[in-house]
């Protein structure tokens, strides 16, 4: 007889090792003497930016009223005219009646702002967005063509990805970049996203190609046998089937291409990795900001894989 | 109605040269039942694939109505709306419902309307007895209740023939019966058919001709009384002996 037992003395042990591992790592660091300034990372996410609201002429402060922790200066000049401005009761520098000069402060506003981490955050899904519906375009295109009865179709797919598995992708960014770059006259975010697109949709079509290939001869006979069209059959009998077993692969792609996104940096794109590159250099904290930016990476992931593992199951109703 | 002249098709595998379907010359009349039987490797089913071009084959002649299958002019999806065809392993769209694998021709091929095809679907469900199980997926059909679907799928395209390749050897012996009354009843119809089938009680009750195989010759062409009674050929005395 199975005797069922217990999981959770397992997943405490789980903890434990989680908790070792991170106390190992505390050690280290507290012996090259590393002082954790978590306190310094929040800026570089939003920060509270100021604007300075300065007076337009010479003139006079003639009316000045208080709502709430706002302030509504209006300032008139010689000639009467009149210049509103709102600024932070509690930044407020002058008061009924103060004349003021041409360019001074009369109070600043605040807002919050996205910082240099946030905004390499939107840089890379942009562009894995972009890039991953390009790649996954020229992957299903190229993963046909390598299945064509057509020799050159076949040829010409075949030797597109041969090329771009077999080099690095570091390299494609470069004559992407440098080369085709130069010579097309092409913009730092085109070149990136080219490279990146067509590094992905040699390996989605290879992914396409042999998810076709799984599916049993039986269903494309059957389509065709009903007078459907080859093209027919494809789209609507067996890349259906082919798209639901090609799934995982498929999510392993694009989380592999989000990551990869940050080798674009070397092209001076300010992408995640970048922005936390140059945001090192102004706040002393790399271990805090590659821990931060580590976990970005993570929260674009982790909603991805599970978006797939739920796409997954939906399909998988039929089996 | 169908007409077979002096087919050939041969399967060249790594230089080993194999006439699945040698020299073979019929013709089906319409409202004929075609029984064709044989050892397995004699080309039976192959010969059936030739029929509708699913076997591409190297020379001889194909035609339905007159209109022939290997002449380059001949829109081979236009010629395959006029011939249904049910497999052995039934090969149902697993990703579609019982309805939708009915429907998916209809739409895409015969081009009509939801409400019209759906009708049409419904109504042959109900005439192979599973219209309960539309909205099922084929997975949750048994492989009797599956085949019967497949015959209703192919039957949508209103077919002016229909060939059946080995339709019950996948099948658990209990769903055998099932499956060979829908094929009885459309042959009561009027239907044109060709079967492969090994099923011998079949043959002798349904059929107004059966074709004898061999390695890819037609030995025997005759009604099934005289087949199975007196049948002319060694090979083919030899076949009955063993499987009767």
């Amino acid at each position: 007889m199975k005797q069922k037992k217990a999981q959770w003395p397992w997943h405490v042990l789980t903890v434990l090792v989680l908790i070792g591992l991170a106390g190992a790592l505390y050690y280290a660091t507290s012996l090259m003497s590393y002082e954790w300034r978590w306190n310094r990372v929040p800026q570089y996410f939003a920060y509270h930016a100021e604007e300075s609201q300065r007076a337009a002429d010479i003139s006079t402060v003639s009316e000045l009223v208080r709502k709430g922790d706002k302030a509504e200066v209006t300032l008139r000049n010689d000639a009467g005219d009149e210049q509103h401005l709102t600024v932070d009761d509690n930044s407020l520098q002058v008061a009924q009646g103060d004349d003021v000069a041409e360019g001074d402060v009369i109070g600043v506003t605040r807002h919050w702002a996205a910082g240099p981490l946030m905004w390499g955050l939107w840089t890379t899904l942009w562009l894995s967005v972009v890039s991953g519906v390009l790649g996954l375009l020229i992957g299903l295109a190229t993963g046909l063509c390598r299945l064509s009865n057509n020799p050159t179709l076949r040829d010409l797919s075949t030797i597109y990805v041969e090329l771009v598995r077999g080099t690095p992708l570091l390299v494609q960014i470069f004559i992407f970049y440098f080369f085709i770059g130069t010579v097309m006259n092409l913009s730092r975010e085109f070149a990136g996203i080219a490279a990146l697109s067509l590094f992905t949709g040699a390996y989605v079509a290879e992914i396409i190609r042999s998810g076709v290939q799984s599916i049993a001869r039986g269903q494309n006979e059957a389509a065709r046998s009903l007078g459907l069209s080859a093209g027919q059959s494809m789209r609507h009998v067996v890349l259906p089937q082919a798209f639901k077993r090609v799934l995982p692969p498929l999510a392993g792609q694009f989380i592999s291409l989000v990551k990869d996104t940050s080798l674009v940096s070397v092209i001076a794109i300010t992408e995640l990795l970048k922005s936390g590159r140059e945001v090192i250099t102004t706040s002393f904290s790399p271990f805090e900001i590659l821990f931060c930016v580590a976990g970005l990476y993570l929260l674009i992931n982790l909603p991805l894989s599970k978006i797939a593992s739920r796409l997954e199951r939906r399909l998988a109703q039929s089996d | 109605m169908i007409e077979v002249r002096d087919l050939v098709k041969v399967f060249d595998t790594r230089g080993q040269v194999v006439r699945a379907v040698d020299n073979v010359s019929t013709a089906v009349a319409k409202g004929e039942v075609l029984v064709v039987i044989g050892p397995s490797g004699s080309g039976k089913s192959t010969f059936l694939r030739c029929l509708n071009g699913l076997e591409e084959f190297d020379s001889g002649s194909v035609s339905i109505d007159g209109l022939q299958l290997a002449d380059p002019k001949t829109d081979v999806n236009a010629y395959r709306r006029e011939v249904g065809m049910v497999f052995q392993h039934f090969n149902l769209f697993p990703h579609m419902t019982v309805l939708e694998n009915l429907c998916l021709a209809q739409k895409v091929v015969r081009k009509r309307g939801k409400k019209e095809r759906e009708a049409k679907a419904l109504a042959l469900l109900e005439k192979v007895g599973i219209a309960q199980k539309a909205n099922e997926y084929p997975s949750r059909l048994s492989g009797g209740q599956q085949q019967r679907v497949a015959i209703a799928r192919a039957l949508a395209m209103e077919p002016k023939v229909m060939l059946f390749d080995e339709p019950t050897s996948a099948l658990d012996p209990e769903m055998v019966g099932e499956v060979l009354d829908v094929m009885k009843t459309l042959a009561v119809e009027g239907m044109t058919m060709v079967c492969v089938t090994h099923e011998m009680g079949f043959a002798r009750e349904v059929a107004d001709r059966v074709l004898f195989f061999d390695h890819g010759k037609l030995l025997e062409d005759a009604s099934p009384a005289e087949f199975f009674d007196a049948p002319k050929d060694p090979r083919a005395q030899a076949f009955l002996r063993q499987v009767l």
